[in-house]
């Protein structure tokens, strides 16, 4: 084989081993910017060394892949040596139950723990912020520094200028993560939250006005279907290993499941699940979905007794009071409706690229074979008009007869079982306002400014958005104002400062100016493109240095089944890492409510204590925590698959949906009555700002997503060199829109818009429709002298417009134009 | 027969995601460039124009998970200078760090790319099938790191009894130049060695 | 193509150079010694004898950098069972004691003639059998262009051609008598003629290969249109030089050295011939270990 330099193009890293890493860990620290002055890494190591005997200890994965996964980590004289999978014994594996054997991702672990880039001290901003000049100081003096801002921008402009941030790097574990600096802020006299969530902004907004709440099977009924049909969903990427949704659908596939996937991309799932490609248009799912009611409408395919006892809206018939004629659904189909266009194949097939007798098969295909899943998952969404692509998909279970039965869907994302775990408690929140997380910038440009009706600000939210669809509170609130901009921001484990954040470019210009937001204060293991914009960044632990808690995620999906996992302390803390809740007892005391915070909680194993009470509280079964601690896992028992919405199907009358009208609301009153052309009350395809149709086209003709990536949980493992030289950060491009430009696969080229110019490597394939390219989010920007971003971050290219509603992130619908270098 | 001890990997199973490599250079503490185990992306078909409408003919893809195939005809021994590789009665063929001069003939010789050079050590080294677990009765780090259980592993005769005997995917090599101890179940579009109408995509496993 | 295969480049060619030169002597020795006595022969062949043996050594020392290891070169040895590239170390050493013996013998005259010639016989099978070795550790079944008749074949043809050359420059660089020039002239007509033939036999050689890479598809294919493609440049190039410096410059040495008063242009006209085929066996290395491909992955 010749030479070829991609690899060496592709990363920019230092060949490094762990044999050698704990050497250049220690000289980074005396020599980078961001790692302070002094080298005594080597030290802090040697002195977690304890002799001893090669042991076997759980730790928990735990990122937000929506996964959780148990590693198994041998270790022995105070250093890890590698990394085994779930140590349940094989024997003991059910089908129910299957070992949650980790992904690619959670194999590399180790080498983020010893990452050259992890955080070694405190260390706080000498520079202009952004420029990345820090410098080392002392935990008492960050401390310090941080609670006498707290105090001093409290007295200034109150509680309402204290904002924190969304972030994911440390959640759904023990004691460290969220909840505990949220009670810190509480008790200090409270912060503005934020409601949604950058994932699933418009599906967990929206999703209440069809279903009245969310839920989808979990994912181990798939294995019960005969054909499953996804919209955008790459659970073999997304949710990897462990016994998360891909492993259920390959399951599926080895079962004789047939898989037919809709997806711009030949995804990694359409290739392992051996299923058949339907490569649409990105954006024009709703029409797609419009087209193959019709088809099912003309053909009388469709389940006539549910739609008419189960859904609201479908024709005029079931059009709830108030509604004018010709709102229905079936209007709309029919060329009735406002926009009187008929949605036949031959009108979907110019909109989304796929052939009008394809798209007819396809609703007889889904129509007939049965049981059938039809699953949407949350790329779609995070695109211009995402609520519309959200409420659309249930309308083909439902009108499948799929709706409510196993080995049927919701058209919703599939579920899971999960452990319920005592937490740590966080007061109420004396600021009872809230913004949706992805509108941060302008909570500090003009929170004041911002409004309910056009800003969807709304009262006091925890965060997670899945029963937050909340219109009607937002309407009755309508003078609710935030008292002061954002001035401090607290950043937990989080990379949405920068990052992966829209359209990078305008969120630095934002930041860098330090008189609009005065403070940042970020936790985190490594070096991110977000430390480098923070006033005052604390290391942390990660995983491997302090005793924690583990539970399937809230929103895991996965089999029915739970398991909770005692994540040990493995080594102790590198370099002058500590755990979040040393960090927020620390300046609970110097803000005046140490005790009050410890509520007689002395050590973290109380906080763990805890944590096991609330478990057995639910779960009799539930092990002390000495004999949890001992096995390291505890797992319950698989039940038969979830089945969402059985007993609405069984009767809807005595189980009414949590909507308007208790049942399945095509079309909403609520919405209805919002009067907005970009939030109509059935879900109607309309044509995106940078979408296929937009005249902006003839300047960046080509489609950009930032699908998530398998070597990435977003942008965490972005620092992983092994990661990166498996799968190298790409911009995938269709063949004949590559041959136009003279790019060859592995050529670097130049991908811009107005908004930004990223250098990438160009991955040359006819995995992706011509006309549409994507760069996987997550990769650290990277900005080189000319401001040109040279690692591929996508949200250089982004555009910091919100979708109508639920003002989530429109990560996919994106112009550029493509050059080779 | 002699004991051979082999590798199995069920296409239909495997997801490109390259979760054996990683736990593969996480056993073995390999830098980067040290891949011993490599999964390769493989693709064909391509985009034609119907009525106007651009559709895909044919395009499929699949990825091939493959390391050191511990030849029954070890062609890097054949051509190694030194006496530093060797085949245990097992079948696992081994490199000898304390003996190979890095001189990287085999690399230039095994059809699989499997002796890789190690820039740290200056020697070439490859896949030891782990045999410090095997030793100990236990599997290979790869086999074992499967989300999707693709792999599979043990006695050549045994596995070829469970699965068959392909172990020509495309882009592998014709299996007749070196007999390489593996199975590999095809998937649906897993084409042959030799196969014309695909390309290798991932440049990286290069 | 990387540092190591410099490395190699230069052990190759220094090793062709010092092989082919010491075949070439022993030759023309022989046929000077049958016209005119051993006296003379000894005399015209000591001086180009003299840089066989420090030839070779940078010959070794080249190869020490293709190596990761280089400290462990003894441990090169064991496999000579199987491995061409164990023979061919094996050979280039006894080569090279050899031919170091067989200097030393001839600088400082010592033992009979019998012997010295003997010694001297000895070395240039040794020669044969290194170069031979040389070209053969190419013929690996996953390389198929290298995997042809055609190596072995260049490897013994660039290294004739080189000696050959080399002699002709050695030979002139030597200085000879007055009285001597009629011997000269007439060995360097026959070198000037053994190259053309050699290079005759390179442009048989050539084309019939590249057909063959052509028909074989795959790997084999790639490479030739590395050879005419990425590499067309050095290609055409390697062609020209060749045919200039064993050529032209050649037939030019033949008809010159027919006419007695032209010793400086035979001097300018034999160094530049060897010059030329150097730098085109350079090249043509070169685009040998930069197109190969492997079969396989």
């Amino acid at each position: 084989m010749t030479q070829n330099n991609f690899l060496t193009k592709a990363l920019n890293d230092t060949v490094m081993s762990r044999r050698s890493f704990l050497k250049w860990s220690a000289a980074i620290g005396g020599t980078a910017a961001l790692a302070g002055g002094v080298d005594f890494g080597l030290k802090a190591i040697e002195g977690a060394a304890a002799a001893g005997e090669e042991q076997t200890l759980t730790v928990g994965c735990y990122h937000n892949c929506g996964g959780r996964c148990i590693l198994a980590t041998k270790v022995k004289d105070g250093t890890i040596l590698r990394i085994v999978p779930d140590p349940t014994p094989v024997e003991d594996e059910t089908p129910e139950v299957p070992r949650a054997i980790p992904c690619v991702r959670g194999r590399s672990q180790i080498r983020r723990v010893y990452a050259p880039d992890r955080l070694k001290y405190p260390m706080k901003r000498v520079g202009k912020r952004g420029e990345g000049k820090f410098e080392r100081i002392s935990w008492e003096e960050a401390l310090d520094t941080i609670a006498n801002e707290m105090k001093r921008i409290k007295d200034t402009y109150g509680n309402e200028a204290f904002y924190f941030n969304y972030a994911w790097g440390v959640t759904w574990t023990g004691p460290d993560g969220s909840s505990i600096i949220q009670r810190l802020l509480s008790m200090f006299g409270g912060y503005v939250g934020y409601y949604g969530t950058y994932s699933e902004a418009a599906y967990g907004v929206a999703m209440p006005y069809i279903t009245g709440g969310y839920a989808g099977n979990s994912a181990d009924d798939v294995v019960n279907s005969k054909l499953v049909l996804l919209l955008g969903d790459n659970s073999l990427v997304t949710r990897s290993g462990g016994d998360n949704g891909g492993y259920w659908y390959m399951k599926a596939a080895q079962n004789g499941t047939k898989f037919i996937v809709v997806d711009p991309i030949l995804t990694d799932t359409v290739a392992a699940t051996q299923g058949e490609w339907v490569p649409i248009n990105p954006g024009t799912d709703v029409a797609l979905i419009a087209a193959m009611a019709y088809v099912m409408v003309k053909e009388n395919l469709y389940d006539k007794e549910f739609m008419a006892t189960h859904t609201a809206g479908f024709d005029e018939a079931t059009l709830p009071e108030g509604a004018p004629r010709n709102s229905s659904y079936m209007a709309y189909l029919m060329g009735k409706g406002y926009d009187k266009v008929e949605k036949t194949p031959e009108w979907a097939a110019a909109i989304t690229g796929i052939p009008a007798e394809r798209i007819a098969n396809l609703a007889r295909e889904i129509a007939s074979v049965k049981p059938c899943a039809i699953i949407q998952c949350w790329g779609p969404q995070r695109r211009a008009y995402g609520e519309q692509f959200v409420r659309a998909v249930p309308i083909l279970a439902a009108m499948t007869g799929n709706f409510g039965i196993s080995g049927g869907n919701t058209g919703q994302l599939p579920g899971g079982g999960y452990c319920p775990m005592g937490g740590i408690p966080v007061p109420p929140n004396p600021v009872q306002v809230s913004i949706p997380c992805f509108m941060w910038p302008d909570f500090v440009t003009r929170g004041t400014e911002m409004t309910v009706e056009k800003d969807y600000i709304r009262g006091a939210s925890t965060g997670w958005s899945a029963n937050a669809g909340d219109t009607t509170t937002t309407q009755a609130n309508k003078d609710l104002r935030l008292k002061s901009n954002m001035k401090f921001m607290w950043n937990h484990g989080g990379n949405c400062i920068i990052n992966q954040h829209a359209n990078v470019n305008y969120t630095r210009q934002v930041l860098e100016d330090d008189s609009k937001l005065e403070m940042i204060v970020t936790v985190e293991v490594g070096n991110t493109p977000s430390t480098l914009y923070s006033d005052i960044i604390l290391p942390g632990t990660t995983g491997f240095e302090a005793d924690n808690i583990i539970t399937g995620e809230g929103h895991g999906i996965k089999g029915n089944h739970a398991w909770a996992l005692f994540n040990h302390k493995v080594i102790e803390p590198m370099f002058e890492a500590k755990d979040d809740v040393w960090i927020a007892e620390q300046l609970a005391d110097r803000l005046g409510f140490g005790e009050e915070f410890r509520d007689g909680h002395t050590t973290r194993e109380d906080w763990l204590r805890e944590m096991v009470a609330g478990a057995q509280a639910s779960i009799p079964d539930f092990p002390s925590l000495e004999e949890f601690k001992e096995k390291g896992y505890f797992k319950l028992p698989g039940g038969k698959p979830f089945v969402a919405f059985e007993a609405f199907r069984a009767d809807p009358e005595a189980n009414p949906l949590g909507t308007a009208t208790g049942k399945i609301e095509i079309y909403s009153p609520v919405l209805a009555n919002l009067k907005n052309e970009e939030i109509p009350p059935i879900p109607s395809y309309i044509p995106e700002w940078e979408g296929v149709s937009d005249p902006l086209r003839e300047k960046y003709p080509l489609l950009m997503m930032t699908t998530h990536f398998i070597a990435r949980s977003h942008s965490t493992f972005e620092n992983v060199d092994i990661l990166r030289e498996a799968h190298p950060q790409c911009l995938w491009i269709n063949s004949l829109d590559a041959e136009a430009r003279g790019i060859k696969n592995g050529d670097m080229v130049k991908v811009y818009n107005d908004r930004g110019i990223v250098h990438i490597p160009a991955y040359v394939t006819n995995r992706v429709r011509p006309g549409t390219t994507n760069m996987p989010q997550g990769a650290h920007f990277t900005p080189n002298a000319d401001g040109v971003d040279i690692r591929g971050c996508g949200n250089t290219l982004t555009n910091y417009r919100p979708t109508p509603m639920a003002k989530g992130f429109t990560a996919h619908t994106n112009l550029v134009q493509v050059e080779k270098l | 027969m002699a004991k051979q001890l082999a590798f199995y990997v069920d296409l239909n199973k495997c997801s490109g995601c390259k979760a054996c490599q990683i736990a593969c250079k996480d056993k073995s503490n390999l830098p980067v460039g040290v891949r011993w185990r490599r999964v390769f992306q493989y693709e064909g078909g391509e985009w034609i124009n119907q009525n106007g409408q651009m559709i895909p003919s044919n395009v499929y893809a699949y990825s091939v998970s493959s390391a050191c195939m511990h030849c029954a005809k070890p062609i890097c021994m054949e051509v190694c200078p030194t006496s530093a590789i060797s085949k245990r009665d097992d079948g696992i063929v081994l490199i000898n760090a304390d003996i190979c001069i890095g001189c990287r003939y085999c690399s230039w010789a095994c059809p699989y790319g499997a002796p890789q050079f190690n820039e740290e050590l200056n020697v070439m080294t490859k896949c030891d099938m782990c045999h410090d677990l095997v030793d100990k009765g236990e599997r290979p780090a790869c086999v074992e790191s499967c989300p999707y259980r693709a792999m599979d592993f043990g006695p050549l005769n045994e596995l070829q009894a469970k699965y068959g005997t392909f172990a020509d995917p495309a882009p592998l090599p014709d299996s007749n130049i070196t007999e390489p101890a593996v199975v590999y179940k095809p998937n649906k579009v897993t084409k042959s060695s030799g196969n014309a109408n695909g390309r290798l995509m991932n440049l990286e496993e290069l | 193509m990387d540092t190591r295969e410099w490395a190699l480049l230069a052990f190759t060619i220094l090793g062709q150079t010092a092989a082919g030169l010491m075949i070439v002597l022993m030759i023309v020795r022989t046929y000077i010694a049958a016209k005119a006595g051993n006296d003379l022969a000894d005399r015209l062949t000591n001086r180009p004898l003299y840089i066989v043996v420090p030839v070779m050594a940078v010959a070794f020392i080249a190869s020490l950098f293709h190596l990761g290891s280089p400290l462990h070169i003894v441990r090169a040895v064991p496999n000579i069972g199987s491995s061409w590239l164990s023979r061919e170390v094996v050979f280039a050493v006894i080569f090279m004691v050899f031919a170091a013996l067989y200097t030393f013998l001839q600088w400082r005259k010592v033992g009979s003639l019998g012997l010295r010639i003997a010694i001297g016989w000895i070395t240039v099978l040794l020669a044969a059998a290194y170069i031979y070795a040389m070209g053969m550790v190419y013929m690996i079944t996953t390389q198929p262009a290298w995997n042809t008749i055609a190596t072995p074949i260049n490897f013994v043809i660039g290294s004739l051609l080189l000696g050959t050359l080399g002699m002709a420059a050695g030979l002139i660089a030597g200085g000879h008598k007055a009285e001597e020039t009629n011997i000269v002239h007439t060995v360097l007509q026959a070198l000037a003629i053994a190259a053309i033939v050699l290079l005759g036999i390179e442009f048989i050689v050539l084309p019939i290969f590249m057909a063959y890479l052509a028909t074989q598809g795959g790997a084999a294919l790639q490479s030739l249109n590395m050879m005419v493609g990425s590499y067309g440049v050095a290609f055409f190039f390697r062609l020209l030089l060749l045919f200039v410096g064993a050529g032209v410059l050649a037939a030019y040495l033949y008809r010159n050295a027919s006419i007695a008063e032209k010793e400086k242009t035979l001097a300018s006209l034999a160094y530049s011939a060897f010059a030329l085929a150097l730098v085109s066996e350079v090249l043509g290395r070169f685009i040998f270990y930069a197109s190969h491909y492997r079969i396989g992955i």
